[in-house]
């Protein structure tokens, strides 16, 4: 494979890899809750900004700041269920409306925290893989790896544990998961906590190489509903398989076009998918 | 008696659906309840259950009130509700949902015991015990709603139409199932629109007629009763 080629599947990998992190959060909230959650990109910011802290300011180890990221921002999920979500829960428009609240809310603390400029976060390593003339750093290489991890735990947490199959259920049938004595609260604040945490999760990982502003939720939010339109609202392997496709495209067409003919094509792709599927790749029939 | 429901009204947005019904579940065998569409049956049912929330009236079982409790712990006190359309979970496996019934459960090994108990039971679950449950016929989504219902252990059983589009074939064996599971000691509460097998199988039947008990008795006196013959039984 020519080297720029090569190069460029690098960066689609990586860039594939925190969009999906994103994505399966958004859907797993979605799917349990009913509600599309528009402070997920607020989510993310704030894992960026539990780097800021931990890492730049306490001087902890990096790794150490991205779990104490994943546990912070996966907090702000259960206080966003209890707060927001759990007294709305007939009325999953109220819900979006009330994660709109929440969105501003969490910009401004970050304004007032951290101030409006963009943040500098030291590198966390120098070290690249090269092949060839091609290179990945070991920070997008930690990214992938990290993102394989977190949706191979997760499919086995849904797949094999006793409460993975309650979320699953609560998804399906609310009520009739309620007969089976699964409490919706409880797999709320589950659903909640993961979803938010792979938010964060992303956010931190990627903070050094993005420079964390309080606004940088806006970029991702948009392409995280491209994508989970494209993989089928409610459907996890569409989010990744959506995730992977989209930023496939997207890098390709940026590195041999430009970002603006990019983000076009994002939404011709998503539209040649609405066309032909209009239930998203993987999507399900109506639910009841 | 197991199960006492006293003078139950259910509102949906202002509009009576049970205006004061009263019935009683002893602990063995099969009760049924009749009625036309519309009638109140799974309304009563779901109150049961606590999907619904009464508006007067309580509910008693095992010598305790439990029309305040949420659904998830009445199921916790012993009551297994196979809600009417099934309501199965489509993206689960047959084997995920039968489990997801022992969700409450911590005694693992009679859990495996009860599993097989059901592939027992049921062969043809056996054989698609990993296949999606949506992919399931109609007659086999209903034995693993039941199946599914029985996974909890329960000490009281709620059928909501358990016959409910399924070919004649497997409406007989539908009954045979339910009447199997009332000999093994879980006593049945049965809703069915065909009166005429429900009152074959139950030994005690309540007729609701727009949100009331219009008659009651002994199933077999039932079947020789003037209005109901006419007005359910075709005759
Ligand atoms: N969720 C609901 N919202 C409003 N009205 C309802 C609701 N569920 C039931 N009803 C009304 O309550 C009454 C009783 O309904 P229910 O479902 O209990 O009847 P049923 O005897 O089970 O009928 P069927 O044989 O058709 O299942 C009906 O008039 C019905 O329209
Ligand atoms: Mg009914």
């Amino acid at each position: 494979m020519p080297d720029f080629l090569l190069q460029t599947v690098f960066n689609a990998s990586y860039a594939a890899s925190y969009m999906a992190l994103i994505a399966v959060g958004l859907v797993l909230i979605f799917g349990v809750m009913g509600v599309i959650n528009f402070a997920h990109g607020e989510l993310y910011m704030a894992g960026a900004y539990a780097i800021v802290f931990f890492y730049v300011w306490s001087g902890l180890p990096f790794f150490v700041a991205v779990a104490l990221g994943l546990v912070f921002v996966g907090c702000l999920g259960i206080l966003m269920e209890l707060t927001l979500f759990r007294p709305l829960r007939t009325n999953p428009l109220g819900g979006l409306i009330a994660s709109i609240g929440f969105l501003l809310i969490l910009q401004t603390l970050a304004v007032l925290g951290f101030g409006l400029r963009n943040q500098n976060v030291p590198p966390v390593s120098q070290g690249r893989i090269t092949v060839g003339g091609a290179f990945l750093t070991y920070e997008r290489l930690y990214v992938i790896i990290a993102t394989i991890g977190l949706l191979t735990a997760l499919y086995f947490f849904l797949r094999k544990s006793k409460f993975g199959w309650a979320l699953r259920a609560c998804a399906q049938d609310r009520e009739a998961a309620a007969l089976q004595g699964i409490s919706i609260n409880q797999t709320a604040r589950y659903a909640m906590f993961i979803g938010a945490a792979l938010a964060g999760v992303a956010g931190a990982m990627t903070a050094p190489l993005v420079a964390p502003s309080p606004y940088m939720g806006h970029s991702v939010i948009v392409t995280a509903f491209i994508i989970i339109i494209v993989g089928g609202i409610g459907s996890l392997e569409g989010a990744v398989v959506a995730a992977v496709l989209y930023a496939f495209v997207h890098t390709f067409v940026t590195t041999f076009y430009d970002g603006v003919i990019a983000n076009i094509v994002g939404l011709l792709l998503m539209l040649a998918v609405l066309v032909v599927k209009p239930q998203g790749l993987f999507g399900v029939r109506e639910r009841a | 008696m197991l199960l006492e429901v006293r003078n139950l009204h259910v509102h949906y947005n202002k509009v009576a659906a049970l205006k004061g019904v009263s019935l009683q579940v002893p602990s063995g065998g099969i009760v049924t309840i009749i009625g036309a569409n519309g009638a109140g049956k799974s309304t009563t049912l779901r109150s049961i259950s606590g999907l619904t929330k009464p508006s007067k009236g309580e509910i008693h079982f095992d010598g305790q009130r439990i029309d305040n409790l949420p659904a998830e712990k009445i199921v916790a006190r012993g009551i297994a509700h196979v809600p009417e359309g099934r309501r199965i979970f489509p993206d689960l496996t047959v084997e995920e949902n039968l489990r997801i019934g022992a969700f409450l459960r911590t005694d693992k090994a009679k859990i495996e015991s009860d599993i097989e108990d059901i592939f027992q039971r049921f062969p043809r679950l056996k054989e698609r015990r990993t296949q999606w449950a949506r992919t399931l016929s109609g007659g086999e989504q209903q034995m693993v709603a039941i199946g599914r219902a029985l996974m909890s252990g329960p000490k009281l059983l709620l059928l909501d139409e358990p016959s409910m589009g399924l070919s004649p074939v497997m409406v007989q064996e539908m009954a045979r199932i339910v009447s199997d599971i009332a000999e093994r000691g879980v006593p049945v509460v049965l809703v069915e629109q065909n009166a005429g097998l429900a009152l074959k199988l139950a030994s005690y039947a309540y007729v609701l007629e727009i949100g009331t008990v219009a008659v009651e008795g002994k199933a077999s006196d039932l079947q020789t009763n003037d209005h109901v013959r006419r007005a359910y039984l075709g005759a």
